[in-house]
C-alpha cells in the first residue's frame, strides 16, 4: 500500500501517522479475540445456570453492542488518538483482564430477577445495568481490535484475519475448557489467559443440602436432599398413600439450578413405585405387556421405574447429559444402582440422535414425559428454545421405530389456557398424516389437572384397546379428551374444565377443517417442524388484546417470557445501537472531501452485519439437531464461521486485484453454496446421524468451511477499500457493521421464530445481494 | 388521683371503644364492597355465615402492626418469612367453596397469621391449623387463644403430609400453593367432603382447585380461578 497517502485527504495527510505497531500485534489480537468469545461462550453457560436460558440472546447482543461502541469511541476520539494507538492499544489489554473478573463480579452483584421483570420497574434498571456491565469486557475487547486496524492499515486484512482466528480457537477451547472448569470460574481463567497475572480463583455455593454435584459443558448437576423436594411426574390420582404407602424418599437432581428431576430411594424392589402406575404416563403399559421400552430423557429415572415397575422386558433409557450417569452412579447406596441392572441400558446421547443412529431397532414403548420442569414450562421460558423432539419429523421418526404393536407416549405439563397439549396433539396427527396413517383410529389423549399424554400406536386403537384405556382413565379420575369412539358425554368430567375445549380442539385438529381451526385459536398451535422447531412458542400478537382484556395485569402470566424477551431485546438493540453508535458517529464525524459516501459505507458494512448474522443464527439452529445441543453447535458454528472466515481475510487481503468485483462473485457462490446446504443438509444430517460426536464436530466444520470462507470476504474487502481511501471512516464501518449485528444477532431469531429458518437464510443472501449495491459507494464520492 | 385515674379511664375507654367502631365500621365495608359484591367481576360469596365470620373477625389483629391501616383493604399484605395473609376476598370465597357447616371439622394448611383460622373457626365445631414456619406457627397459636378462638388448634409441622390423627376432614383448606395436590390430604377427606387449593407454579398465576371426594370415592376437581399464593413450605 505505498500509494496510500496519494488517495487520502489533505487533512489526512497532514496527521500525524499511527504510532509504531507492536511487534507482538497480531499474536495479541489473536489472544484478545480468542477470550472476547471464550467470554461471551463462558456468559452463556453462567446464564442458563443464573437466569433462564434464552438470555444467552441477550449476551449475545451485549457482546456485539459492546463491539458497536468501540466502534463509536474510537470514531469519536479519533483526532486524540492518532498517534497513541500503540499506548491506547496496551491500556486496553490491561484492563481487558481486569474488566472480566470485574464486570463479571459486579454482574452478579446486581439482583435482577427474570420472573419480576414484569412486576417490578426496577428490574428493567437492573436489566440495563446488566447490559451495561457485561459490555465493557466487549468493549475493550473491540476496542483493541479496531486500535489493530489502524495500527495496521496498510494489512485490515491481516488483523482480522488474527481476530477471527482467535475468536475461532477461543470458541473451540472454551467448549473444551468447559468440561473440566465450572462455567462460574472461566471469567478468571479467560483473566488468566489475557493477563498472566491473575490466579483461577474458584466458588462453591455454601449449601448445607447439596449432597453431590457434577458439572458437564452441558449443565451443572446439583443433587439436594431434603424431605421437602417431592415431584411427582403429574398429578398422582387414585392413589392412596395410606393404604398403599407412601411415596419413596427422593433426591433432587437440578440441571443448572433450574429444572428438577428426581431420584427415587430405589432399594432393589419396584413395589414401591405403584404410584407410578396412577399417572397419566403410565397409560401406555395398559396397551403394551412386557415391553421393550426406550425412555428418553431418562433424567433422574423416575420413567425407567415406572417402565420396570409395568414390567418391562428391557428398558434402554436416553439421557443427554453425561453428567446425570455420573451424579445418579456417585449416590448408588440412595438410587440403588437402577442405571447398571442388566435390563437397564443408559446411553448418553440426544433423543431422536439416538433413534436416527440405531435405524435397526424398534421398541413397544417410547416414553417422552415431562422433559422440561412445570415451572420453566409454565412461565414460557423454553418459547424460544428450538426443540427438535416435538417437531413432525422427528414423531415420524419416533412411529417408525415403533413395533407393529407399539405406543409411542407423550407427557407434557399443561397450561392455562389451553395450548401445549393441543399443540402436540397436532403435531402428533400431522405426523401420522406423513406416516398413512389414519390419525383418528391411532391416538388417545387423556389429561389430569396438570399433564396431559397423547399415545399413538401404529396398530389401530380397536374396541379391546379403547376399553384398556377408558378403564385406565376411569379408575383414576383422568378426563379423556380423545380417543376413537369416545361419547361427548363422557368428556371435561374429572378436571372440569368451563367447556371441553381440548375435545373439541382435538376434533377440529382432526377434520378437515384443522386450518381454520389453527388461524383462529388464540395461541400458536400450528405443528412445529424442523423449519421452526419452536416447540414453545404459543403467543401471538393479535391475540394480545383479548388476554390484557381478560386478564387485567396478570396477562403476563399468560405469555410465553421467552418470545417477549426476544422482542424486547430486538427493540433494545436497535435503540441502544441507534442512540449509541449511530447517532453519534453521524452528528460528530466530520466529512471529509474526497472520502467515500457516508451513505454508501453505512449501508454496505449494516447489510453485511445483517447477513452475516442470520447466516450464522441460521446455521446455529441447524447444527443444533445435528449436535444435539445448542451449546456444541455454538461452539462449533462460531468456530466453524470465525475461523475460516478469518481465512477468507487472509486470502482477500492477499489477493488485491479487482477486489470489489470479487465481492459480486462470492455473494452469487454464497447464494449457491446456501441453496445447496437448505436441500442437501437435512438428508446428510441423517446419513450422519449415527457418527460420533467428534466425527460430527469434523464433518460440520467441514460442511460449514467453504461458506465460512466465502463470508470472510466482503468485509475486508469493503474495510480495506475504506481504508486505502479515508481510514477516518474505518471506525464509522466498525461501528454501523457492530450495529447491525446487534441488530440481526436477536432478528434473525424472531424471523426464524415467524417464517422459518429458510426465510433466515434467504433473507441473509438478500442482504449480501443488496449489499452489492452500494458497493461502488465505496470508492466514489 | 382518684378522679384523674377514672377520668383517664375514661377517655381510654372511649378511645378505644371508637377505635373499635371504627375497625368494625371498616369491617362491614369490607364485607359490603369486597366480599360480598361483584366488584371487577368478582362473583359475591353469598353465604351468610361466611360473611357474618367475616363481619366478626378482627383482620387488624392478624396483621403487622405497621399494616394495622390497609388491614381491611382489597388486597394480601406480608406477615414475615416470605408468607402472607391472603387478600379478604379470596379468604371468604375459598370459605365459601368449601361448604362447611357447624359440626364440621376442617384441617388448614398454612396457619400463617391465623385469619383463615379464625373465620373458619366461627363456622364449624373444630379447625386443626398447620404451619411449617415455626416462628409463624407459635404466634398464630398465641394470637388465636388470646383472641378466644378456642377451637382452632394450631400445630407446627408440614402440611403436605396432612394430619391423619384428626381426620377424615369434612374439608381442607389450603393457603398456599402447591405443585400438585398432595395424595395425603386426598385420603384424608371424608367421602362428600371438599379441599380448596391453591396449585400451580411458585410465584406464577396457580389455579385455584376445588376439589371433591364424591360419596363414591372418585375424586372430582374444578380449577374455580387463577389466584397467586406464596409456595407451600420451603424450610428457610
Amino acid at each position: 500500500m505505498s500509494d496510500r497517502s496519494s488517495k487520502v485527504s489533505d487533512e489526512a495527510v497532514s496527521r500525524p501517522p499511527a504510532s509504531e505497531a507492536p511487534p507482538f500485534l497480531l499474536t495479541a489480537v489473536l489472544a484478545i479475540g480468542g477470550v472476547g468469545i471464550a467470554f461471551e461462550i463462558a456468559l452463556v453457560r453462567i446464564f442458563s445456570i443464573a437466569q433462564w436460558h434464552h438470555f444467552a440472546y441477550m449476551i449475545i447482543s451485549m457482546a456485539l453492542l459492546g463491539f458497536a461502541a468501540s466502534g463509536t469511541a474510537l470514531g469519536l476520539l479519533r483526532n486524540r488518538i492518532i498517534g497513541r494507538e500503540a499506548t491506547l492499544f496496551r491500556t486496553g489489554a490491561l484492563m481487558l483482564p481486569l474488566s472480566l473478573v470485574g464486570c463479571y463480579e459486579l454482574s452478579q452483584s446486581i439482583p435482577f430477577e427474570t420472573l419480576q421483570l414484569a412486576t417490578q420497574p426496577r428490574q428493567v434498571l437492573h436489566l440495563f445495568s446488566l447490559y451495561a456491565v457485561l459490555s465493557v469486557p466487549f468493549f475493550l475487547t473491540s476496542w483493541c481490535i479496531a486500535l489493530g486496524f489502524l495500527l495496521r492499515p496498510a494489512t485490515v486484512g491481516r488483523v482480522y484475519y488474527a481476530n477471527l482466528l482467535g475468536s475461532g480457537l477461543g470458541a473451540a477451547l472454551v467448549v473444551a475448557a468447559l468440561f473440566i472448569l465450572p462455567a462460574h470460574g472461566m471469567p478468571y481463567l479467560l483473566a488468566a489467559v489475557a493477563s498472566g497475572v491473575f490466579l483461577l480463583a474458584g466458588r462453591r455455593l455454601p449449601e448445607a443440602e447439596i449432597v453431590a454435584e457434577t458439572e458437564s459443558p452441558l449443565s451443572r448437576l446439583t443433587a439436594v436432599r431434603s424431605p421437602l423436594i417431592r415431584e411427582t411426574p403429574g398429578q398422582i390420582a387414585g392413589y392412596s398413600v395410606r393404604s398403599q404407602g407412601a411415596l419413596p424418599e427422593q433426591i433432587g437432581m437440578f440441571f443448572d439450578g433450574g429444572s428438577i428431576s428426581p431420584i427415587h430411594r430405589f432399594e432393589g424392589s419396584v413395589e414401591r413405585f405403584a404410584f407410578l402406575d396412577h399417572v397419566t404416563s403410565a397409560l401406555p403399559y395398559r396397551l403394551v405387556a412386557s415391553p421393550e421400552v426406550l425412555v428418553v430423557g431418562a433424567g433422574g429415572g423416575t420413567e425407567v421405574l415406572s417402565a420396570l415397575y409395568h414390567g418391562a422386558a428391557a428398558v434402554t433409557a436416553v439421557e443427554l447429559d453425561a453428567g446425570v450417569a455420573e451424579l445418579v452412579a456417585s449416590l448408588a447406596p440412595f438410587a440403588g444402582g437402577l442405571y447398571g441392572r442388566p435390563d437397564v441400558e443408559l446411553v448418553t446421547a440426544e433423543g431422536r440422535g439416538f433413534l436416527a443412529s440405531r435405524k435397526d431397532e424398534t421398541y413397544d414403548v417410547i416414553q417422552i414425559s415431562l422433559l422440561d420442569a412445570f415451572t420453566a414450562s409454565s412461565a414460557g421460558v423454553y418459547a424460544l428454545s428450538e426443540s427438535y423432539l416435538y417437531t413432525t419429523e422427528a414423531i415420524s421418526l419416533y412411529l417408525d421405530r415403533l413395533t407393529g404393536e407399539g405406543v409411542l407416549s407423550i407427557t407434557r405439563w399443561l397450561k392455562t389456557p389451553p395450548r401445549d397439549a393441543i399443540k402436540l396433539f397436532a403435531t402428533v396427527v400431522e405426523a401420522c398424516r406423513l406416516a398413512g396413517l389414519e390419525p383418528a383410529a391411532h391416538v388417545a389423549f387423556i389429561r389430569s389437572w396438570n399433564t396431559a399424554t397423547i399415545v399413538v400406536s401404529r396398530a389401530t386403537l380397536d374396541d379391546p384397546r379403547v376399553e384398556l384405556v377408558r378403564e385406565f382413565a376411569e379408575s383414576r379420575g383422568f378426563d379423556r379428551v380423545y380417543h376413537p369412539g369416545l361419547d361427548p358425554a363422557e368428556v371435561n368430567r374429572y378436571t372440569v374444565l368451563e367447556g371441553p375445549v381440548y375435545y373439541q380442539s382435538a376434533l377440529r385438529i382432526l377434520s378437515a377443517g384443522s386450518e381454520s381451526f389453527f388461524a383462529d385459536y388464540p395461541f400458536h398451535v400450528r405443528p412445529a417442524t424442523d423449519d421452526r422447531p419452536y416447540f414453545f412458542r404459543f403467543f401471538r400478537w393479535r391475540s394480545l388484546p383479548t388476554l390484557v382484556g381478560s386478564a387485567g395485569r396478570d396477562w403476563v402470566y399468560y405469555v410465553e417470557w421467552g418470545y417477549l424477551v426476544l422482542v424486547a431485546t430486538v427493540a433494545q438493540a436497535a435503540l441502544a445501537s441507534l442512540l449509541l453508535v449511530l447517532l453519534p458517529l453521524w452528528l460528530l464525524l466530520r466529512r471529509r472531501p474526497g472520502a467515500p459516501s457516508r451513505g454508501a459505507v453505512s449501508c454496505y458494512f449494516a447489510l453485511l452485519g445483517l447477513a452475516y448474522m442470520f447466516l450464522e443464527i441460521a446455521f446455529i439452529q441447524k447444527m443444533m439437531l445435528f449436535l444435539s445441543h445448542p451449546l456444541y453447535a455454538v461452539g462449533v458454528v462460531l468456530a466453524a464461521f470465525l475461523f475460516f472466515s478469518g481465512l477468507g481475510s487472509l486470502w482477500a487481503d492477499r489477493h488485491r486485484r479487482r477486489q470489489l468485483r470479487r465481492v459480486g462473485t462470492v455473494v452469487a457462490l454464497l447464494a449457491v453454496l446456501s441453496a445447496l446446504y437448505l436441500v442437501v443438509l437435512p438428508s446428510l444430517f441423517n446419513a450422519w446421524a449415527g457418527w460420533t460426536a467428534s466425527a460430527k464436530v469434523v464433518a460440520s466444520l467441514a460442511t460449514l468451511a467453504p461458506m465460512a470462507f466465502l463470508m470472510g470476504i466482503p468485509f475486508p474487502t469493503g474495510l480495506q477499500t475504506v481504508a486505502d481511501r479515508a481510514d477516518v471512516l474505518v471506525p464509522w464501518a466498525w461501528g454501523v457493521n457492530g450495529a447491525a449485528s446487534v441488530v440481526g444477532a436477536t432478528l434473525a431469531t424472531t424471523v426464524a421464530v415467524h417464517a422459518g429458518f429458510r426465510v433466515v437464510v434467504i433473507t441473509a443472501l438478500l442482504c449480501y445481494g443488496a449489499a452489492l449495491l452500494p458497493l461502488r459507494g465505496l470508492v466514489t464520492e | 388521683m382518684k378522679a384523674l385515674t377514672v377520668f383517664l379511664s375514661l377517655v381510654f375507654a372511649t378511645l378505644s371503644y371508637a377505635q373499635e367502631t371504627e375497625y368494625r365500621e371498616a369491617r362491614l365495608q369490607m364485607v359490603r364492597e369486597q366480599i360480598a359484591s361483584s366488584l371487577g367481576g368478582r362473583s359475591p360469596v353469598t353465604d351468610e355465615a361466611v360473611l357474618e365470620a367475616m363481619r366478626t373477625v378482627p383482620r387488624h389483629a392478624f396483621v403487622r402492626k405497621s399494616d394495622v391501616r390497609s388491614a381491611y383493604s382489597d388486597r394480601p399484605l406480608p406477615i414475615g418469612y416470605g408468607q402472607t395473609i391472603s387478600q379478604p376476598y379470596i379468604v371468604g370465597a375459598m370459605t365459601e367453596m368449601l361448604a362447611v357447616r357447624r359440626g364440621d371439622v376442617v384441617l388448614e394448611v398454612g396457619t400463617g397469621s391465623g385469619y383463615q383460622a379464625a373465620v373458619l373457626s366461627s363456622i364449624v365445631d373444630s379447625v386443626f391449623t398447620l404451619e411449617i414456619v415455626e416462628p409463624l406457627g407459635r404466634t398464630a397459636s398465641d394470637r388465636l387463644s388470646r383472641l378466644g378462638y378456642d377451637n382452632v388448634t394450631v400445630e407446627v409441622g408440614d402440611g403436605y403430609f396432612g394430619w391423619p390423627e384428626k381426620g377424615p376432614f369434612d374439608g381442607i383448606v389450603v393457603t398456599a400453593a402447591a405443585s400438585h395436590i398432595p395424595p395425603p390430604l386426598v385420603d384424608q377427606l371424608k367421602p362428600g367432603a371438599r379441599m380448596v387449593i391453591p396449585v400451580g407454579a411458585p410465584f406464577q398465576v396457580q389455579a385455584l382447585m376445588l376439589v371433591e371426594k364424591r360419596r363414591d370415592g372418585t375424586v372430582v376437581q374444578r380449577n374455580v380461578g387463577a389466584v397467586r399464593f406464596v409456595p407451600l413450605t420451603r424450610w428457610q
